[in-house]
């Protein structure tokens, strides 16, 4: 039973509270019911622990599985507290929390609505696990031969290793290139023919022919036919969506090692929301993939009303964290304190410094490594201009010296200067701004038109051709400069010595 | 040889770009299996969309039951599959039609509790359904009969419309209808089974009536998701930043703290910026100027550039500290994939799914080899940098004599400069005294 604050200036509106919060539980996956987030405004222990599993799944940089859930609680705890930091959360109260889920319901839902606050999590979520029925392929660079996770501890040599190991890795790479190269090729050339051949088929117009998962589908509906020999009927009926999902990208697709390893899990009901079937992961495997397929669109369709709904109920929401109440009701117990709101219950924190979390495992991949790369070839730089500006600058002024000082020569220094500096400030905008115009991010369907007509939102393959083709000569010109200026240095190195003769490889 | 830590790191980022390429390389030869499979000629796993023209009376049914099948349809079903074998038998006893395909059909027909048999006479469907009137469909439908006795409950819409329709509705007539089309049909169809292939009958294919409504729901739910997302309403917005701003006020903090995507962000601007950087001092340091105005404008372009790389250096070093002062990582759960540093990131993805569009072969050929090429360009440079900053000190340091020193110039050469395409030769010459 529960006791509902009566608050007069928000009488009209107390009754899509209720609303905002379903819709915010509907909308998370496998969201905590609405009680949860009741309770946790009351600081109750039992809403801790669902609160940790939350925000562990809304900061997981992975998408979700059954395999991240079997994560000890603590484990997930520490991780999130960890990622918090990293992105710059400033209540030290968090930090501090105990990590066995005893207490502290009320700073987690701090933080979670600190996170809704700042970026669009729940759109972020949705787009994540977005179930991709086109032929996809990502326009932007991000995640193309990634690096994997942590790297195979067998991998690592122990010892001093000879340079002509090296060598010969490097030929091996050498020969993986090529040999994706001709693979994507002949992917491409068989995904035209396919597009080309179901054309007229699709329900929607804006598509026009089907894709290798829905003709996928259409051909063997039951799954009865098998993917790859894999062993029994269970392994097979899971299998069958994970190879939907990866066959479909030729270009360089949004899937790394990691996200491979949880996405079979991630495909099982048992993920979703409750509402529907929660005997689902057993069931699941006597599903045909197409009924997969369905269910998992149904269910994204019920996320993404969710989702909608939320935003129309959004600012109830936010007054509940925020505002303060003119009078505080006699049934609610007394430890609300005068300020009943949710912040407002929490202790104000002394801007001491307290103490940092022992690890974070995602502060990003430029690590020390990167930058320190950066940082040298920036000393190198700073350097040779050092020189080089020295030399000019007192070859100029002997030169300078000699000519006569007119105005028109003065005059004409000036409109160098200011070309000079119109050219370096266009040159530091290329890399100030992130993107001029945005550029395109994330996965696109692939879509077949004879006759190359797009729609406002479309993209169109001649123009990402002209992007990539530039950006191949920009880095063409970099690794060329590059090995040049290896040359010159072994060069140095090595040209001083008496009784050798180097002959340079032929075919320069 | 190299030293061990050396070794490690340099090996430790080979064999990383080399399990990269693997798994795209998995990746890829999976697609390609699931293509070429889609190629070549589809076998009758039993029904599958080749759906005529609709057929008026059966537009509103949604074929499709719930979720678990009732045992009660399927009782029904296999009674109304052995009604109407019986029935097929005894007219086949009056024709005078006896192909040979019926009779692997027949066969299978009466193995009906046999899950999945894949000997119907499916294929023969599609070669005919392209000209034939509609009321042929109920023949076939008919005639099909890969009724797994469990699990399967749906069945592609043809078959359920037929049997449903067959076993439920006028009983008496629709058999004897559809059989009497089985007289002309068995003359009129081929003798061997056409296989169905998506070049010849690709366009026939038809998307299940279930999964139409359920995408075209989807895709209308991401538009939404995608038009509201602009015009976010404005009391959510101030709310959200009063609520941002009373949380860092609580807590103390004069100023947010550097959170890890911002330093990302700006290390792979600075990053951008060194690269370009350096393309342009290279370009300034190798022009040769003409006349005075040309050297002016060169000497100040450079001492622009001077002051800029200071300036990066100097933000590149604030970065250090501020990333220095959290402690180094283990990592239990996994890293965040690398972000290439030729995409410029950052930008807002949009929600909806957008389409990319192509207008041959050829075109979609030269995109995707251009992503690979960018993407395997990236990783070189990557390479480049590593083995510079290993190798080259360890020349430098090196004594000059030995053989092990000549190697690791050879290699180092290979490896810096050709990319390990090539290697030089070393010819020892000694001077004759």
């Amino acid at each position: 039973m529960r006791r509902r604050r009566v608050d007069p200036a928000a009488g009209a509106r107390a009754g899509s509270l209720p609303e905002a919060i379903a819709a915010l539980s509907r909308s998370l996956p496998s969201g905590p019911s609405p009680e949860i987030f009741r309770r946790a405004k009351f600081d109750r222990p039992e809403a801790t622990s669902a609160l940790w599993q939350l925000l562990f799944r809304v900061l997981s940089p992975l998408p979700a599985g059954n395999a991240l859930a079997s994560i000890a609680l603590e484990v997930q705890a520490r991780l999130v507290k960890s990622a918090l930091c990293s992105q710059g959360y400033p209540r030290l109260a968090l930090a501090q929390l105990p990590e066995d889920g005893s207490k502290g319901s009320r700073e987690l839902l701090l933080a979670l609505s600190w996170l809704l606050a700042r970026g669009p999590v729940l759109e972020q979520m949705l787009a994540q696990t977005r179930v991709p029925l086109g032929d996809e392929m990502t326009v932007c660079q991000c995640e193309a031969l990634a690096s994997l996770g942590p790297p195979a501890p067998h991998m690592e040599a122990e010892g001093p290793v000879d340079v002509r190991h090296m060598q010969w890795l490097m030929g091996k790479l050498r020969f993986r290139w090529r040999q994706l190269v001709s693979s994507q090729q002949e992917q491409c050339a068989l995904l035209s023919k396919i597009h080309l051949y179901t054309r007229g088929c699709h329900s929607d117009q804006n598509l026009g022919h089907l894709s290798v998962t829905e003709a996928e589908m259409l051909r063997d509906p039951e799954g009865g036919q098998k993917v790859s020999g894999a062993g029994a009927a269970q392994n097979l009926d899971l299998a069958y969506p994970k190879g939907l999902h990866f066959s479909c990208t030729p270009g360089m697709g949004p899937r790394t090692f990691w996200n491979d390893l949880w996405l079979v899990p991630r495909l099982l009901p048992g993920d979703w929301a409750a509402p529907l079937d929660p005997g689902g992961a057993s069931a699941c495997s006597l599903l045909s993939p197409l009924r997969v397929l369905l269910r998992t669109l149904e269910h994204e369709s019920r996320r993404l009303e969710a989702v909608l709904a939320w935003w129309r109920a959004e600012p109830v929401f936010w007054q509940w964290m925020v505002r303060k109440p003119t009078h505080p009701s006699p049934g609610i117990p007394s430890r609300s304190g005068p300020q009943d709101t949710v912040l407002g219950t929490c202790a104000p924190e002394a801007p001491a410094a307290a103490s940092q979390p022992t690890f974070l495992p995602w502060v990003p991949e430029c690590g020390d490594g990167e930058l320190e790369l950066v940082v040298r070839e920036l000393q190198t730089l700073e350097e040779e201009l050092r020189e080089a500006v020295e030399r000019r600058r007192v070859a100029w002024e002997a030169k300078a010296r000699g000519c006569g000082r007119g105005p028109e020569w003065s005059a004409a220094r000036r409109a160098s200067r200011e070309t000079v500096e119109k050219e370096l400030g266009a040159l530091q905008r290329c890399w100030e701004q992130d993107s001029g115009p945005a550029p395109a991010h994330g996965p696109h369907r692939l879509v077949r038109r004879e006759d190359g007509a797009t729609g406002d939102r479309d993209l169109r393959a001649a123009e990402l051709i002209r992007t990539l083709r530039s950006q191949e000569a920009c880095l063409e010109a970099v690794l060329r400069q590059l090995q040049g200026q290896c040359r010159q240095e072994l060069a140095g190195l090595t040209g001083a010595l008496p009784g050798l003769i180097w002959i340079p490889p032929p075919g320069r | 040889m190299l030293p061990a830590d050396c070794s490690r790191r340099l090996v430790a980022e080979l064999q990383g770009a080399l399990d990269a390429c693997a798994h795209r390389q998995l990746q890829l030869e999976q697609s390609l299996r699931v293509c070429r499979r889609l190629l070549q000629a589809w076998e009758p796993t039993g029904t599958w969309a080749c759906e005529p023209p609709p057929e008026p009376e059966t537009n509103e049914e949604d074929p499709l039951p719930a979720c678990t099948p009732s045992p009660q349809d399927l009782k029904e079903l296999e009674f109304l599959t052995q009604a109407l074998e019986k029935a097929v038998r005894v007219r086949r006893g009056i024709t005078k039609a006896g192909e040979r395909n019926k009779a692997p059909s027949l066969k299978s027909r009466s193995i009906v509790t046999s899950p999945g048999t894949t000997a119907s006479t499916r294929p023969q469907s599609p070669g005919q359904a392209g000209g034939h009137a509609s009321d042929r469909r109920p023949t076939k439908g008919l005639r099909q009969t890969t009724v797994p006795a469990k699990g399967r409950p749906e069945r592609r819409l043809p078959s359920v419309r037929d049997r449903t329709r067959a076993g439920i509705g006028a009983r008496a007539p629709r058999p004897g209808a559809g059989l009497r089309n089985q007289h002309m049909a068995p003359s009129a169809a081929p003798q061997a089974p056409e296989a169905f292939t998506l070049k010849e009958k690709g366009h026939l294919l038809r998307l299940p009536a279930a999964f139409r409504k359920a995408a075209s729901q989807n895709s209308s739910l991401w538009a939404q998701l995608s038009s509201m997302q602009t015009s976010d309403s404005m009391d959510a917005a101030a709310a959200k930043t009063q609520f941002l701003r009373n949380i860092q006020t609580a807590s103390g903090g004069s100023q947010p703290r550097l959170s890890a995507a911002e330093v990302e962000a700006e290390a792979r601007r600075l990053r951008k910026a060194c690269s370009l950087l350096r393309l342009r001092v290279r370009e300034e340091l190798s022009a040769a100027p003409m006349d005075w105005m040309q050297e002016y404008r060169c000497l100040l372009t450079l001492e622009g550039l001077q002051t800029m790389v200071g300036q990066c250096l100097q933000r590149l070093q604030e970065l250090r500290a501020a990333v220095v002062e959290r402690p180094p990582l283990p990592c239990p759960v996994g890293r965040p994939p690398r972000a290439s540093p030729s995409c410029g990131g950052g930008a807002e993805p949009t929600w909806s799914p957008q389409l990319l569009v192509y207008s041959s072969t050829q075109e979609l050929q030269t995109l995707a080899a251009l992503k690979l090429r960018v993407a395997v360009l990236d990783q070189q440079i990557h390479l480049q940098k590593v083995l510079m900053a290993e190798l080259l000190p360890l020349v430098s340091a090196a004594q000059p004599e030995g053989p092990s020193w000549l190697t690791l110039c050879r290699a180092a050469h290979s490896l810096l400069c050709e990319g390990g395409a090539r290697v030089l030769t070393i010819l020892r010459d000694e001077p004759v005294d």
